[in-house]
């Protein structure tokens, strides 16, 4: 029975993924948990930004976007990732140019399947 | 005796025409401090130079510069009108297709234009110069000039290290780089609105009745129903950034000003871009915006955002010189029609629907954001450089 449960823990994503670094939030989905990290912290309007992330299970690729749901835009610049793997990830050019709730969303894609897993921040 | 005392303190404590909750109190200080912090702008090795200030401002108001002599920067940029020109579009060898941009403040800004076809001030500045219907002139016409001109040819030496040599592209550059760090030293002088946010921020309830009250009103308009702030962000009160605004776009019977969409195609393949040969920055700490800026659809029709400091004097308004007056500006917005708006667009404006008594009061509002005088003095320029 302990034997089993160690099993599952381990095979759990949060139990091997990490961001080396520290003070990481974390988004949990259904298959995926997503460590993620800004520079700098916290966002401000009109400033470029990166997202330095993990996704576990590693997946076969990621995309990361922001998106402003009550506006129906998205930001007017298109990051470039680097990474692989479980990650770490760096995603750079981001910038979230109006004040306001934003999405920022990690589509994450494995066997043909896409998950897009979201974060809402609210920008002052 | 003691509630006596307690009334007449009552009574005589200052009034306040509006009352502000602690997120718009937040949202008001997030407009200050003025002026803004600024660092020298480092793709451009002069930023902040003397010696390049005191020959990008003999370069602004030189005729020479232009193909006929005639024509100076400051034909468009008068001092006296916050830097623009009161015309709707402006006026240089030929008529443009837009408004000349005010360039007070113009050093906080990350794109340049109307459509942010530059990423820098300095390749901003170049654009009049070479634009035929501006001030006409090559980068051979401007090297010679300067390499021809006594003076210039000793200002450019102290600012730069060496003489004008023989490359007119980097003679022309350079130019530009002075002309941009003049240009970087105007900045609008505090306003009453900066008076009211510094007092609101340390709760000086004395100073803070001292704001007239209409404006007051018009603030708490600003940040609530009209949701300016949405995008008039910051001590600059702009983002910086692109919207489509509904504003028409058509120049002229059958053409159109594409706006951004034409701005990114430009920026990107501009080779006096942040990412080309000319910034002096190695590491293209300020290249962040051009490397990863994305094209879209969505983008025509779009148009930046301007600061709204000193606003009162940069009469007419948006791109095109279109709206005469603040109040049309107000109205615009006011009575937006979305069908004006892209469809694959935001859904950021919408109507507001402000009373008479509402539009009066965000009018009252905007006028503070101006400066009391202060106006630019043009120096005078020593006779002899050595």
């Amino acid at each position: 029975m302990r034997a089993l449960l160690l099993a599952l823990v381990a095979a759990s994503p949060a139990a091997a993924c990490e961001l080396p670094g520290g003070n990481a939030q974390k988004i949990q989905s259904e298959k995926y948990l997503v460590l993620y990290r800004t520079s700098p912290a916290p966002l401000a309007v009109g400033r470029h930004f990166s997202v330095e992330f993990a996704v576990c299970p590693a997946p076969e690729s990621v995309r990361v976007d922001a998106w402003m749901p009550e506006h129906r835009h998205g930001m007017n610049y298109r990051p470039t990732i680097t990474g692989s793997g479980e990650g770490p990830y760096k995603a750079e050019g981001l910038m979230l140019h109006m004040a306001g709730k934003w999405e920022l969303v990690f589509e994450v894609r494995a066997k043909d399947a896409v998950e897009r897993i979201a974060q809402v921040i609210r920008l002052q | 005796m003691k509630r006596i005392a307690l009334l007449l303190l009552v009574l005589c404590a200052p009034a306040l025409a509006a009352t502000f909750t602690d997120d718009e109190a937040r949202k008001i200080q997030s407009h200050g401090p003025w002026p803004a912090p600024w660092t020298p702008d480092p793709s451009n090795r002069v930023s902040g130079n003397k010696n390049a200030i005191d020959l990008g401002e003999r370069l602004f108001f030189e005729r020479r510069l232009s193909v006929n002599g005639e024509i100076s920067c400051s034909r468009c940029h008068l001092p006296e009108r916050n830097w623009s020109d009161g015309l709707r579009r402006a006026v240089g060898l030929k008529e443009v297709d837009r408004n000349a941009p005010s360039i007070v403040n113009v050093r906080y800004h990350h794109w340049f234009g109307w459509d942010g076809a530059h990423d820098s001030l300095w390749a901003q500045s170049i654009n009049p110069i070479l634009d035929p219907r501006e001030l006409g002139m090559n980068a051979a016409s401007v090297a010679t000039f300067i390499r021809s001109d006594r003076d210039l040819t000793c200002r450019y030496r102290k600012t730069f290290g060496a003489a004008p040599a023989t490359d007119d592209e980097k003679i022309l550059v350079d130019a530009a780089k002075a002309l941009a760090a003049f240009q970087e030293t105007l900045v609008s002088g505090r306003t009453a609105f900066d008076d009211f946010r510094d007092a609101l921020a340390r709760g000086d309830r004395a100073a803070m009745a001292r704001y007239p009250e209409a404006a007051q009103r018009g603030l708490k308009t600003f940040i609530g129903k009209g949701a300016c702030d949405t995008c008039h962000t910051g001590p600059a009160f702009t983002n910086g950034e692109f919207h489509d605004t509904g504003i028409p776009f058509f120049v002229r019977p059958g053409e159109v000003d594409p706006g951004r969409y034409g701005g990114i195609k430009k920026v990107v393949s501009d080779r006096m871009n942040l990412l080309g040969p000319y910034n002096d920055d190695a590491k293209r700490s300020t290249a962040t915006g051009t490397q990863h800026v994305a094209l879209e659809q969505r983008n025509f029709g779009e148009f930046k955002v301007p600061s709204l400091r000193n606003l009162e004097s940069s009469m007419p308004y948006m791109h095109n010189g279109s709206l005469a007056t603040l109040r049309d500006v107000v109205k615009h917005y006011s009575e937006i029609s979305p069908d004006r708006l892209h469809s694959d667009g935001e859904a950021i404006l919408k109507p507001l629907h402000l009373t008479d008594g509402e539009t009066a009061d965000l009018v009252a509002f905007l006028q503070t954001l101006s400066d009391r005088g202060g106006q630019y003095q043009r120096r005078p320029f020593p006779e002899d450089c050595r």
